[in-house]
């Protein structure tokens, strides 16, 4: 009973060093408190970091040019440990406690479907730079906006058009889908298969791993025994995509072509992951690339180069582009209301690092993703070919190099 | 058949690798009754050092098993002295609490270090294969699986044929009994810890290769390595081992044969129905509770 008493005692002290901390903002006068919550820990603290990085040069920036609306930006920013209960009361304590006057998302879609009811049922603008899930668009809410091109089952459009209009005997006659049970991963690979079923390319394998998944030795040894054209992967974070194509590798099976959801576009980590020989070929699709001629993006990258003494992976710029979309809105609006921003975000195109972005009444953003490829050693654009950086496609991709 | 032989050898493979670590939680559990929560931020920390060395000084990563064991034995001693002996003889659960804070500060600390981007230790061999016939062997698995059974093997002898090992199997057994012929069993536990440390230890530059990692992939780790050491027997080196290649088996037949959605689910419910029959694992000694103290 004892020892009881004393895990009690030390739970209410950690509780009241909790409000202590959460008590610390005070009222605001002449700033805006932006309020986010990201993965800084846990699996997702890869995309969080970067996330926080883009929300720093973007407030950075604003305080720098006189602020949003004359008043300086002030981010506040916590870490919900990749945890789906701890983004929610994360976004609760934002809101209640440290009455922050406007909200951004946080990273993947697993952690913007809680956070994202938060901030509806608090009727605040919740414009998220990941979390491109159909769940996430399927509640009817109205405050939500997603601030990348296209949702989940879109992202590999251009990728599965392009497939499917190969020359007859260059055209894939089979694929297989490896598919995280993921919200966002998932969608993108039933997304291809999906377009590619439809262009008459028959499904030799098609499996739904859980996302804690590490060893793919089984599953690549599955997939080598069927001989499929096409492998694609749905899955978000990087080390899905690496493990998956170090097991292909080992078990010496190499796909014609190659299409991975987010991990390719993990820039050197891919590279130094899967050895960068290895990487030629590979497609996967992208809502940044550094030398896009957008809005703000010689900017965005001077800044963070300077910063950070590296190019912006496309989680940063995203995070960027969702907070200009926010930026875009309230000045437009001209001051805090929530309902107005909301409702002017509903009619209008904003222009960001990503290029312009418009949303459907559920938030769900209405433009189209980038098709990416690695070639050389180095990430280009392949389509559509308006954006293109190359102006070959690689195919079918080389064997291995090992 | 092929694809049957080779799915077992895969998982077989894997398993040598769960061992290693394994019996580090295992022996650190046997003899403190300390379940070591933060064996997983360990073993991730190890996989940072060997790919320093890797990627700085270009040492191989498997053959910086040499630097990371003995560093860890030390960590593990200080890591002892400074914040596990205060809680010896409290109950297990005291310690998850303990261990899973220092794995926390662990992993906060690698954050700083060396960022929590994904690294990984790329040498020659990391995706290549040996191939007989039909077959195929990852080299990285390989040469982790015979580094991995090195390691369980000189850890036999030394728990066999040493006087430590035999104080360390006394302290396991009886810590009273073991004071009475003269055990100190708080030195034995400090060296018990260290000793289960370096194991992560050697077990992270094996890590380091086979898969790519970041400061927060312990969790992942520690899932695996606790339900291992319960199929086998909490706190029995042996269970550890039988349970880590039942537990690899287990993943690679269930990714084959049923779905790779039910491959990190499967070894779970293999445990589920192991303790329903056998309550104390595989190879866990069925001891009366006040025996043990």
């Amino acid at each position: 009973m004892r020892r009881l008493g004393r895990v009690f005692a030390v739970l209410a002290i950690l509780a009241i060093a909790v409000v202590a901390a959460g008590c610390g903002g005070g009222d605001d006068g002449g700033t805006i408190k932006i309020g986010a919550s990201l993965p800084l820990t846990g699996d997702f603290s890869e995309p969080g970091t970067a996330a926080q990085q883009g929300y720093d040069i973007w407030q950075q920036q604003v305080n720098d040019a006189g602020g949003l609306l004359g008043d300086d930006v002030e981010m506040v920013i916590k870490d919900d440990q990749s945890d789906q209960n701890l983004v929610v009361t994360d976004y609760n304590a934002l809101i209640q406690r440290d009455e922050v006057d406007l909200l951004l998302g946080t990273f993947s879609s697993l952690l913007n479907l809680p956070a994202s009811a938060v901030a509806e049922r608090n009727q605040m603008v919740y414009v998220e730079p990941a979390g491109g899930s159909p769940e996430m668009f399927s509640r009817g809410f109205e405050y939500l906006f997603f601030a990348q091109q296209a949702t989940a089952p879109h992202q590999a459009d251009l990728f599965a058009q392009w497939a499917a209009k190969l020359p007859g005997d260059q055209k894939p006659k089979t694929a297989a889908y490896v598919i995280a049970d993921d919200p966002f991963g998932g969608p993108v690979a039933e997304g291809i298969k999906d377009q590619l079923e439809a262009a008459g390319v028959s499904t030799v394998y098609s499996e739904v791993y859980p996302p804690e998944t590490v060893n793919f030795d089984a599953i690549a040894s599955a997939i080598a025994a069927k001989k499929p054209d096409v492998i694609a992967q749905g899955s978000a974070g990087l080390s899905d995509g690496v493990n998956l194509v170090r097991a292909l590798i080992k078990v010496g099976y190499s796909p014609k072509q190659l299409f991975q959801a987010s991990s390719p576009s993990f820039a050197d980590q891919y590279s130094d992951g899967i050895g960068v020989d290895n990487t030629e070929g590979v497609f996967y699709a992208v809502s940044y690339h550094v030398d896009a001629p957008t809005t703000g993006n010689e900017e965005f990258l001077a800044a963070y180069r300077e910063k950070y003494d590296t190019d912006p992976p496309e989680d940063a710029a995203d995070a960027y582009a969702a907070a200009q979309v926010l930026q875009k809105a309230v000045e437009e609006v001209g001051e805090i209301d929530q309902d107005k921003i909301k409702d002017w975000l509903h009619s209008n195109t904003v222009d960001t690092i990503l290029g312009p972005l418009s949303w459907d009444e559920t938030g769900a953003p209405q433009q189209a993703f980038l098709l990416a490829q690695w070639q050389n050693g180095n990430e280009e654009i392949v389509l559509p070919e308006d954006a293109a950086t190359s102006t070959t496609i690689v195919n079918p991709k080389p064997g291995w190099s090992q | 058949m092929t694809q049957l032989v080779q799915t077992i050898v895969l998982g077989l493979l894997i398993g040598g690798v769960y061992a290693l670590l394994a019996g580090g939680l295992a022996l650190i559990f046997g003899v403190m009754d300390v379940i070591n929560v933060a064996q997983g931020a360990l073993l991730i920390l190890a996989a940072f050092v060997a790919w320093t060395l890797w990627n700085d000084f270009g040492i191989d990563p498997l053959l910086s098993v040499l630097v990371t064991t003995p560093l860890m034995f030390g960590l593990g001693w200080v890591m002892y002295k400074t914040t596990i002996q205060w809680i010896s003889g409290r109950p297990a659960s005291m310690s998850v609490l303990l261990t899973f804070a220092l794995a926390l500060v662990i992993e906060g600390a690698m954050g700083m270090a060396w960022s929590t981007t994904y690294h990984a230790a790329t040498p020659g061999y990391f995706a290549q294969s040996f191939r007989l016939g039909d077959f195929y062997f990852p080299k990285a698995q390989v040469f982790g699986c015979v580094i991995a059974f090195g390691v369980l093997t000189f850890l036999y002898v030394l728990l066999r044929y040493t006087w430590l090992g035999r104080a360390i199997r006394a302290v396991s057994e009886n810590v009273s009994s073991a004071r009475l012929v003269g055990v100190n069993p708080k030195k034995v536990a400090a060296l018990t810890f260290a000793v289960g440390v370096a194991m992560a230890g050697a077990g992270g530059s094996i890590a380091s290769v086979l898969y790519p990692f970041l400061p927060g992939s312990h969790y992942q780790w520690i899932s695996r390595l606790l339900g291992i050491i319960v199929l086998g027997g909490m706190g029995s080196l042996p269970g550890a081992v039988v349970g880590a290649l039942a537990l690899g088996v287990a993943e690679t037949m269930t990714a084959t044969y049923i779905s790779p959605r039910w491959a990190t689910m499967m070894p779970y419910a293999l445990i589920m129905v192991v303790l329903l029959a056998r309550p104390q694992g595989i190879m866990g000694a069925k001891l009366r509770e006040d025996a043990v103290i």
